[in-house]
């Protein structure tokens, strides 16, 4: 491609609705909600199992 | 769906079906806009030109990052409850204006919750949860802190339950740091993954709402509390999390006073209230749309110097984050996430507290009203027919039901102005990618 550049292309997804993530709410906002700032609970468990055992 | 928007300067297309994020300049904007059947004048550009352009926008569709079909991944229905928003205390040592909570009462008599509820509050939630390990609860008020003892033993009793059963709590406090002495301070960083720091900026700013019980600004009472509690936290997670009302509509200061005075895990939300003077109306929404384009300015700026701090909404997560199913399934409260009041009634959350409409039960009881949690579990993105043609209808899911259902009556109808502000949030946020992804790759 010449003259649009690529930034973010979302990576193939291993896993989805195992529930594992956060509830919303637990994050800062408690009145704007906004899933997708939020981690995946398991792919962060998988890259960082010390971490999150 | 295809997004397409300036942003300081740049030019964006962000295709909501794959999340991909393009950056273009402005006559690819103008083309695609045009291809869109939106107003924009392509006359200028040269068949040549076009042409070259159209070979790019070819090979994006090919390669599944334009135009991109739309997710068919329907929602988590799961029966599991895996939080709980405990109201430890229902009552506040401070009087904040724009308060949801009633200034810590909820609209009935000042209670803190007994130890016995607590406890009823764990088992409930342990014995709710389902195949779900880890378990999480947030220490609400009113001011939690005020009943500090009873905090202190639900977590000791949560972690031995747990312990029990091979789950894990995961605990966040929310407070406004007036109590939050040395001890406290200590319990909150062994025992807390998350706390959550009420805050609101510039001493002007805050004093101006967040006033004590005999009507005085209480900053002065907060901030070195704050300050202590932060110095001590190390990487852990902690948010300072201030609101910002009709009266700072230049709130990018109060986030550059709040990260040089050395917190670098910042949330200021807009308010949520119909209070004349500090309500958030559309008039507003040209002011704060600048003021977001200024903080973004700012944090980059402050990013290249050297001295970045994360701002909560500035964190969107295109490549990874969470799946599409827990993005189309909006915030689980009523179903998955409840709230606990002190005398152990159960609501769908936080917001909904004390509205005998949404009482759903008690942890005395231990069943759920099926009605209402059926109401809670059905709603989510597809039931929300206003997020149909929105490009952040994945980031946010379709907003605060709560909110939606305060302002318009129902939890499936969004409210515009919130909307609003989080579109504008988000193209900050994609233009800050942007600009940081460059950076890295510039070494």
């Amino acid at each position: 491609m010449n003259k649009i550049q690529t930034i973010a292309r979302p990576a193939e997804k291993k896993v989805t609705g195992c529930g594992e993530c956060r509830s919303t709410c637990q994050s800062a906002c408690k009145t704007s909600c906004t899933v997708g700032n939020q981690s995946c609970e398991r792919i962060s468990r998988e890259n960082d199992p010390e971490k999150n055992n | 769906m295809v997004h397409v928007f300036e942003c300081r300067g740049h030019y964006y297309i962000f295709d909501t079906g794959s999340s991909a994020l393009h950056e273009c300049d402005e006559k690819a904007a103008r083309l695609l806009r045009a291809r869109m059947g939106e107003d924009a004048d392509t006359s200028d550009i040269s068949a040549e030109e076009r042409k070259a352009y159209e070979e790019d926008f070819a090979e994006l569709e090919q390669g599944g990052l334009l135009f991109a079909p739309e997710t068919a991944v329907r929602p988590v229905k799961s029966n599991e409850v895996k939080a709980l928003c405990l109201h430890i205390c229902h009552d506040c040592n401070l009087r904040c204006r724009y308060c949801f909570a009633d200034e810590g009462a909820y609209h009935s008599r000042r209670e803190f919750m007994s130890l016995e509820t607590a406890k009823k509050a764990i088992d409930f939630l342990i014995a709710n949860s389902g195949n779900r390990r880890v378990l999480e609860t947030d220490f609400f008020g009113g001011e939690p802190l005020m009943n500090f003892d009873v905090v202190k033993q639900t977590v000791y009793y949560a972690k031995e339950e747990a312990s029990k059963r091979g789950k894990e709590f995961r605990f966040t406090l929310t407070t406004n740091g007036l109590l939050l002495k040395d001890d406290v301070a200590k319990f909150l960083n062994e025992e807390m993954d998350n706390v959550v720091l009420s805050l609101d900026g510039r001493k002007e700013v805050h004093d101006v709402v967040r006033k004590t019980a005999n009507g005085k600004g209480s900053f002065d009472l907060v901030i070195e509390n704050l300050k202590n509690f932060v110095s001590i936290r190390g990487d852990k997670s902690y948010y300072v999390r201030g609101t910002f009302t009709a009266k700072n509509l230049d709130f990018s200061k109060d986030v550059l006073f709040l990260a040089d005075s050395g917190f670098d895990s910042i949330s200021l939300e807009p308010v949520v209230t119909d209070i004349e003077d500090l309500a958030i109306g559309k008039e507003h929404l040209p002011a704060i749309a600048d003021e977001y384009d200024r903080l973004c300015d700012a944090y980059l700026s402050r990013m290249a110097e050297g001295k970045g701090f994360n701002f909560f909404h500035f964190n969107v997560d295109l490549e990874g984050g969470p799946c599409l199913a827990k993005r189309v399934s909006a915030c689980g409260a009523g179903n998955e996430y409840l709230s606990v009041v002190p005398n152990g009634d159960i609501y769908p959350c936080h917001q909904f507290a004390g509205d005998s409409e949404f009482r759903m039960g008690s942890v005395y009881e231990g069943t759920l009203d099926a009605a209402i949690r059926e109401k809670f579990r059905d709603s989510c993105l597809f039931t929300r027919k206003k997020c149909e043609g929105c490009f952040a209808k994945y980031i946010c899911s379709g907003g605060c039901s709560a909110n939606n259902y305060h302002f318009n009556g129902s939890i499936d109808e969004p409210y515009e102005i919130t909307c609003e502000m989080m579109r504008k949030r988000t193209e900050d946020a994609m233009h800050i990618l942007a600009e940081r992804k460059k950076r890295e790759k510039r070494g």
